[in-house]
């Protein structure tokens, strides 16, 4: 399983989810499939589908409307997984401190592996942080294997 | 004799996996991107082997094994030189296991998807069945029989292959039953991990069944030859779906069969009413 585990690191689909960001990260992040950044040299395609995605790319503060649907898609996705906070709002949910209607940042709600801060994150970040959330990938696999063992 | 046909079994699909990564990577140049390593499809295979299986009941995950058994035993019953009417019922099977699957889940997205997947099953299989029927008819039903001179006597049956690969590779423009804008992969949609893995796969020996019928058109006088002739002209087919792929947008499903049963069956019917004016059959 070792082997596969290697493997499956060059293999990173992409699900994408927009919890109440204002767009620009999610405009960031679809950057990241333009000829520009093209992610998919690193393998990742973005699936646009729960079960068959490995790393979930979540932008905005998670209002309280989204938080069920945060979770919801969490849960449908297979271990080994990876998720990734995108922006400032979405790592703590900055400029919406305190507010009545978020609940400031995806932690929160889910356990988040790795965080991009910026306003909007760029996409070198993103990528970079792609990169940094595939690096636990297979510690990620041994322990799901541990879990169901 | 046996040891090549399983050769051929084994070879055949990892070649179809590698035409898949030539895919991904001459798409990407075309749209001015570096693209994915030449072996993706195998990382991504290996990644979801890798993955917790999760089923939606028994039936899902069976039909997606049966799926892959028919369509490999299709391919196999080809290598071994076998009938090719035969191993095209079976191949269809193996296809109508793909819908039968997308339709053991609750999910719209997924029925949506079975039941265009049927349009276009409705709309490859009478022309793959007509270029079957029409090598048969130029000499020998069997896979290892067939007469040496195909391509002068039915190119056009090899031209009708092009828009049934289209189908088979879910391009555009008939990408009808994936299509990925609006449903999400469609007949797959609800499968993932292992499961998904082992539809692929079975995708894999049903287009290493279609290649091999385009690969009895061409034959060379030396086997080294022969086996470059047979390896270039699936991957022409190829770049020529590719190419297709990349200047149109998709058309509507009712466009799709009725091309497929105007032109697609039209080419090979004319070229078989040629032939038989002429005397040839």
């Amino acid at each position: 399983m070792g082997l596969l585990d290697r493997i499956g690191v060059r293999s990173p689909w992409i699900l994408h989810f927009d919890t109440g960001s204002c767009n620009g990260c999610d405009l960031e992040v679809w950057a990241l499939l333009t000829p520009r950044y093209d992610v998919e040299r690193f393998g990742g395609v973005n699936r646009a589908n729960p079960k068959q995605a490995d790393i979930l790319l979540i932008t905005g503060p998670v209002t309280k409307k989204c938080e069920d649907r945060l979770r919801n898609l969490y849960e449908q996705v297979p271990e080994p997984k990876l998720v990734m906070a995108c922006g400032n709002c979405a790592s703590t949910g900055a400029p919406f401190h305190n507010c009545y209607n978020v609940c400031q940042g995806v932690d929160k709600v889910i356990p988040v592996d790795v965080y991009v801060p910026g306003c909007a994150a760029r996409p070198e970040a993103l990528i970079d942080g792609l990169i940094k959330a595939l690096s636990m990938w297979e510690e990620k696999a041994r322990a799901a294997r541990e879990v169901k063992g | 004799m046996v040891l090549l046909a399983i050769a051929i079994f084994i070879i055949g699909p990892l070649l179809v996996g590698l035409s898949m990564g030539l895919d991904r990577r001459i798409t990407a140049r075309l749209q001015n991107r570096r693209g994915p390593p030449l072996l993706q499809p195998f990382y991504d295979i290996a990644k979801l082997f890798s993955k917790r299986p999760l089923v939606l009941g028994d039936l899902q995950g069976m039909f997606a094994v049966f799926c892959l058994a028919f369509q490999a035993a299709a391919f196999g019953l080809f290598a071994l030189g076998g009938d090719l009417v035969v191993a095209f019922f079976i191949s269809s099977m193996g296809a109508v296991f793909l819908v039968l699957g997308a339709y053991s889940t609750p999910s719209p997205y997924s029925h949506l998807g079975a039941n265009r997947e049927l349009l276009a099953l409705l709309a490859y299989e009478p022309v793959l069945f007509l270029v079957i029927i029409a090598v048969g008819v130029n000499g020998s039903f069997l896979a290892g029989e067939v007469s040496r001179d195909l391509l002068g006597r039915i190119p056009l049956a090899l031209l009708a292959l092009v828009p049934v690969l289209v189908i088979l590779l879910e391009k555009s423009p008939y990408d009808i039953p994936a299509a990925h804008q609006e449903l999400a992969t469609g007949p797959y949609v609800e499968y993932s991990g292992p499961y998904l893995a082992v539809l692929e796969l079975g995708r894999w020996y049903q287009l290493a069944f279609v290649y091999g019928i385009a690969t009895l058109f061409v034959w060379g006088d030396s086997a080294i030859t022969d086996v470059a002739f047979k390896l270039i002209l699936p991957f022409a087919l190829l770049f020529a779906a590719i190419v297709i792929d990349n200047i149109t947008a998709r058309l509507t499903r009712r466009r799709m069969v009725s091309f497929m049963l105007t032109a697609g069956v039209g080419l090979i019917a004319v070229n078989l009413v040629v032939s038989y004016l002429t005397g040839v059959i």
